[in-house]
């Protein structure tokens, strides 16, 4: 076994990684960008290098620096966790190159299943089912769309790219007009992604399922697999909730799937974990691609199988034979993973940023959390929004759904959006519940309602919070006397604007039976109307945020807007020297804007234009081009829009 | 050689129990009276105020403060008791609050009350509120809605020198000194009112709400037959574009008032506090208990450490001299982490308890630290050996000291307050920076019973029936005038607080007070 082995990661499966390799008193060597320096899995590390600045191109993608890193800190073998560099043959030759063992598949093995099209031939070779579609080096935009009029049931279709994968450069058509743009698309998208923008095409099955096939394979021959993983539930192609076993798998079903999945891998001279990904159409299923890197859901087979994927991708490189065969494989209870990620999931998912400034993860049994974060974590856009990954084990599949849920329940990131209520009203949606999944089901689900009674309570934790915050000064009595009044404090009264617009919710103190105590860091137990809670609660420069159940909300300490002298006045606009009218730009009954220009004068030289003062309607229009005005004339009238 | 006190008071007394009856029903009343002061003109005035989009004034003062801030307000029940009980708080609402992180003095008109017109009262309480300003350097915020003088009254708040005009002249002589004056034009400012937004340094009104003029619409058609609006005469847009006489336009009371604040901000910074504050400790003898550990009845004598135990800081005491004139109590203390020097009465002033008095006050002077006396005197001790002792010129020593102290000094009348005793002790006339009662206090010149004992010498010659009358008329007649209310109603004080608010208040006080620094001390300290 080695006894050094650097990270070319970060965040939770670097941190997860880092863990194994403690556990096998392995020296860790993590890397990091200049915007990761203080990040919890350089921490938790032996050693730490910076090798570049925050952008991933300039840092985590950095092949040389990574491997000159490796080399000064005296690490024998590369763990390349999942994306950056780990599907990336040219990073694994230049750690063979370098004397550094690479924990993945052969780079030769890692060609042939990177590029899409390759991977399709080499399935059909192996026997295993693939999606119809085309396929080929050097496909053009016109190859596809001349593939896509040859028959009737070509649409709707999916165009993606060759290379990579997690949803960049992938475009469902659903008519071939719409498919110019998406092919453009998925092409600039590719280019960027991936730096290769060769495309393919295939059928896109709607209602399908999304069912993996977890790997291993040894440098001797031997592949195992470890059953499935129903990953069905993404959004934008990217996963969201993932499960095993499948509730849609029979065990016949996965000896099909699992044995497809090894004849692949040994096909392609595959070694280590890999994961073969497969739309499941009823009992029909197809094969998508191979990934070669340990999975982000990897922990649901763990905990399922009993076994430390990331121990055996290093026995496996140490070259260690595999050392239980496919009987010694065996699948125990239910285990579902939610991936909380910084995102704004009713805003179409769109990724956020911000710090951490409170932050409680779940624990319990059957309950494990594999974080990349902590209080005071900077979240960027530079790098992936996955913060975490709750997940839960249980003997049924209906208590680890009670569980993980709970568990969510629990969870609470303030600062940077997050997706945690999102998860959890999947997980109570009713297909979900019955199993009844498959990979447009996230898409369709709808809009969370609202829930005003939520906000309302919420913003008023928010006011006790501030209360409390106000109380607690150790300086002046005017900081801490908080609302003392001659005969007994007054109610304090705040006007909350949530983060993001909203209407203002003001809260008086006197209004709700509640009361608040500090709970900890970053909590608050509150009493509301005689029930006891405790909210997650933090302050983030001017935000006041709280969270409960997974939800949070934030809010801005809202004063009155100052609208200066000028707001909606309805007064007579004057002349503010003499001169002449050179134009006039409006007509009474006009409806204008604040800033419109009225009329135009001419004084002293200078073109001087008289504007509206607020939004709008002419009234009288006093002058007309041509006129003579003196300082102090009325020109116009602006009313209030009726 | 500092000290924890500790408390002799047995809460599971008898005595303990009717004291703190007897303080809770004080309370009580006292709540009732400020509640009824609060009310202002009543329900339906107010109706009518707010049904004009404005807010009430007890609404603008809040909305001005920041979030939990503090309001240290002063004499609420003014006038109580007088005018008929037509003008509750004359009118006004006066008291210290923050502002944009700073603490202003704030004088509130409320319209409810007679169209916010100025009664005796109403004058006095907005000169105290000014003084307040002016001796602790905090900037004045005036929320102006004021049809002026109280006419029927005008011979009391017109003319003389501390009646109306001295409004301005104060504006005048502190806006000279750096103290911030803003107004804001929320009503009326008419006549002589007009001069508080014309003499401030900056001036906000609200649109079609707020008015200055000089002559109101009436007064104009009677002097020129000429007929125009008040908004045409003098509001908002007039005096913001064309008078010039308001800085600042805002559509309503909570934009104008907004704008104060946004006015405050761009201030500066305040003094530096020219004393040392240490960080605050909670008194270690229950605060809560002090009702039940002093009597309410201003005959019945009480140690003041009982009181020293539950307000100063950690219940720590420096005492000076205390084995020398032990009659009153001297020593250092903290309040809300501010030093103070406390003299605080424990029986009659002989002369030994003056000469410590009088040494102690310099004392404090000479290290800048701020006095709080705590009065509950019934005045010099007298007789023949007293005089031929000296007690007159010993007296005399402690009312100088009090007088020439230049550190601030707070008074708090929590029992007695008679005769010479009163001066001794800071009595208002000694210009102590803030002045409270407790509701049990009493003040006058003499009790009632002394007095109708002498007024019944005087006149001795008279029958015995109609003595008795006369000195049953004088306690009565001592009874009510030495009340608080009846001290609150006229501004011998800054307002009547509960005994458990001493602490608070008086911490409160200290901070605002820390806004003003201090001058040079040229005097040594005398050994007396």
């Amino acid at each position: 076994m080695f006894s050094a082995v650097l990270v070319a990661n970060r965040g939770e499966i670097a941190v997860r990684v880092i863990r194994t390799l403690q556990r096998l008193g392995i020296r860790s060597v993590a890397v990091c960008s200049e915007a990761d320096a203080g990040a919890p899995h350089v921490r938790m590390a032996d050693s730490a290098l910076t090798i570049g600045p925050a952008p991933a191109a300039e840092s985590y993608l950095r092949t040389d620096a990574i491997v000159e890193a490796a080399r000064r800190a005296g690490a024998e073998a590369i763990h390349p966790g999942y994306g950056f560099l780990s599907e990336r043959a040219s990073f694994a030759r230049a750690c063979a190159g370098a004397g550094l063992v690479f924990v993945g598949p052969p780079p030769e093995a890692t060609e042939k299943l990177g590029d899409k099209v390759a991977a399709k031939l080499l399935a059909a070779d192996a026997g295993v089912p693939t999606v119809p579609g085309i396929e080929r080096p050097g496909l053009t935009d016109e190859g596809i769309v001349s593939w896509a009029a040859d028959a009737e049931d070509r649409f709707p279709l999916m165009v993606k790219a060759a290379a990579g994968g997690g949803g960049r450069g992938m475009r469902i058509v659903r008519s071939a007009g719409e498919l110019p743009d998406a092919l453009a698309a998925a092409r600039r998208e590719a280019k960027a992604g991936f730096g290769d923008d060769a495309l393919l095409a295939e059928r896109y099955v709607e209602r399908a399922r999304h069912v993996e096939v977890q790997l291993l394979a040894d440098a001797h021959g031997a592949a195992v697999h470890l059953g499935e993983r129903e990953c069905s539930l993404q959004r934008r192609h990217q996963k969201l909730i993932e499960e095993s076993p499948s509730p849609a798998v029979s065990p016949g079903l996965r000896e099909r799937m699992g044995q497809a999945a090894v004849a692949l891998a040994r096909s392609a001279g595959y070694e280590g974990a890999g994961t073969c990904e497969f739309l499941l159409d009823g009992e029909e299923f197809f094969f998508l691609e191979l990934n070669a890197r340990l999975q982000v859901e990897h922990p649901v087979t763990e905990l399922v199988c009993g076994l430390d994927l990331v121990e055996a991708q290093l026995r496996i490189a140490a070259g260690e034979p595999l050392w239980f065969t496919q009987e010694g494989v065996s699948m125990n209870g239910h285990a579902i993973e939610a991936r909380v990620c910084a995102e704004d999931a009713e805003q179409g998912f769109l990724p956020g940023a911000g710090r951490v400034v409170a932050l409680h993860e779940p624990s319990g049994p059957g309950v494990r959390v594999d974080s990349g974060i902590e209080r005071g974590s900077e979240v960027t856009t530079h790098y992936d929004s996955l913060l975490a990954k709750v997940i839960a084990h249980a003997p049924s599949r209906e208590q680890a759904l009670d569980r993980l849920d709970a568990a969510l329940s629990h969870t609470a990131v303030l600062g940077p959006p997050v997706n945690i209520a999102f998860l959890r009203r999947l997980l109570a949606d009713g297909d979900v519940r019955a199993g009844h999944m498959d990979i447009g089901l996230v898409e369709r689900l709808p809009p969370a309602p609202g829930d005003p009674e939520a906000d309302e309570q919420a913003a008023t934790v928010a006011a006790l919070a501030r209360g409390l915050e106000l109380g607690s000064g150790e300086g002046d009595p005017w900081d801490y006397l908080t609302a003392w009044r001659i005969d007994g404090p007054a109610p304090l009264r705040w006007r909350f604007e949530p983060e993001g617009g909203g209407e203002v919710v003001e809260v008086v103190g006197a209004e709700r039976s509640a009361r608040a105590e500090r709970a900890g860091e970053g909590r608050l137990a509150v009493t509301l109307d005689g029930e006891r809670r405790t909210w997650a609660c933090a302050r983030d420069g001017g935000l006041t945020r709280v969270g409960l159940g997974g939800r949070a909300w934030s809010f801005r300490e809202e004063r009155v807007a100052l609208r200066g002298g000028s707001g909606g006045s309805g007064a007579s606009l004057e002349a503010p020297m003499p001169g002449n009218v050179l134009a006039v730009k409006v007509g009474e009954g006009d409806e204008v804007n604040e800033g419109d220009v009225l009329v135009v004068l001419e004084s002293m030289k200078m073109e001087l234009q008289v504007v509206s003062p607020a939004d709008g309607v002419v009234g009288e229009l006093s002058v007309s081009e041509g006129d003579q005005v003196t300082r102090g004339e009325a020109l116009v009238a602006v009313g209030p829009a009726s | 050689m500092s000290v924890v006190l500790s408390s002799r008071a047995r809460p599971e007394s008898d005595q303990f129990a009717a004291n703190q009856a007897a303080h809770a029903e004080l309370a009580r009343d006292l709540g009732e009276q400020l509640e009824r002061s609060r009310a202002g003109g009543g329900p339906k005035a107010a109706d009518r105020h707010v049904s004009r989009g404005k807010l009430l004034p007890h609404e603008r003062v809040e909305r001005l403060l920041d979030s939990g801030s503090p309001f240290l307000e002063l004499s609420p029940l003014a006038a109580h008791g007088l005018y008929d009980d037509q003008a509750p708080g004359a009118g006004i609402i006066t008291g210290i609050g923050r502002v944009s992180g700073r603490e202003v003095v704030i004088v509130a008109n409320d319209a409810t009350v007679k169209g916010g017109t100025y009664f005796p009262m109403t004058v006095k309480k907005h000169l105290r509120a000014q003084e307040i300003a002016l001796e602790n350097r905090l900037p004045c915020v005036y929320l102006v809605d004021s049809g002026g003088a109280f006419l029927p009254m005008q011979d009391e708040v017109f003319p003389d020198k501390t009646h109306f005009g001295r409004i301005f002249f104060n504006q005048a002589t502190m806006s000279a000194e750096g103290i911030p004056q803003v107004a804001v034009v929320m009503g009326s400012c008419t006549a002589g009112g007009a001069y508080v937004p014309a003499m401030s340094d900056e001036t906000v009104i609200v649109r079609e709400q707020g008015t200055i003029f000089l002559g109101g619409p009436p007064l104009v058609k009677a002097a020129t037959g000429e007929e125009v609006t008040a908004e045409e005469l003098g509001g908002g847009e007039l005096h913001s574009r064309r008078s010039g006489v308001t800085d600042h336009l805002a559509g309503d009371d909570l934009e104008a008032l907004e704008t104060v604040r946004s006015i405050i901000a761009t201030l500066g910074p305040r003094e530096p506090v020219p004393w040392e504050r240490a960080p605050t400790e909670q008194p270690a003898v229950d605060p809560a208990e002090l009702t039940g550990a002093v009597p309410t009845d201003t005959r019945a004598p009480y140690d003041p450490r009982e009181l020293l135990a539950r307000i100063v800081d950690g219940s720590r005491f420096h005492e000076f001299k205390e084995l020398y004139g032990e009659t009153l109590v001297c020593g250092f203390a903290r309040v809300h982490g501010h030093p103070v020097g406390v003299v605080a009465n424990n029986g009659v002033l002989f002369s030994e308890s003056a000469l410590k008095a009088a040494h102690f006050i310099e004392l404090c002077d000479q290290r800048s630290v701020p006095l709080l006396f705590l009065q509950n005197i019934s005045g010099f001790m007298v007789g023949r050996d007293y005089e031929a002792g000296g007690i007159a010129r010993d007296g005399a020593k402690m009312v100088a000291a009090v007088s020439c102290a230049r550190v601030p000094k707070l008074t708090v009348i929590i029992g007695g307050s008679y005769g010479a005793g009163n001066y001794g002790m800071c009595g208002r006339a000694y210009g102590p920076r803030f002045l409270w009662m407790w509701p049990n206090a009493r003040i006058s010149v003499m009790g009632g019973e002394q007095a109708a004992t002498v007024l019944s010498t005087v006149a001795s010659d008279r029958d015995p029936e109609e003595l008795e009358a006369l000195k049953e008329r004088t306690r009565a007649k001592y009874e009510s005038e030495g009340h608080p209310y009846h001290s609150t109603a006229r501004l011998w004080d800054d307002g009547v607080i509960e005994p458990g608010s001493t602490r608070d208040v008086v911490g409160l006080a200290l901070s605002a007070c820390a806004n003003a620094p201090l001058g040079p001390i040229r005097r040594p300290v005398y050994r007396m």
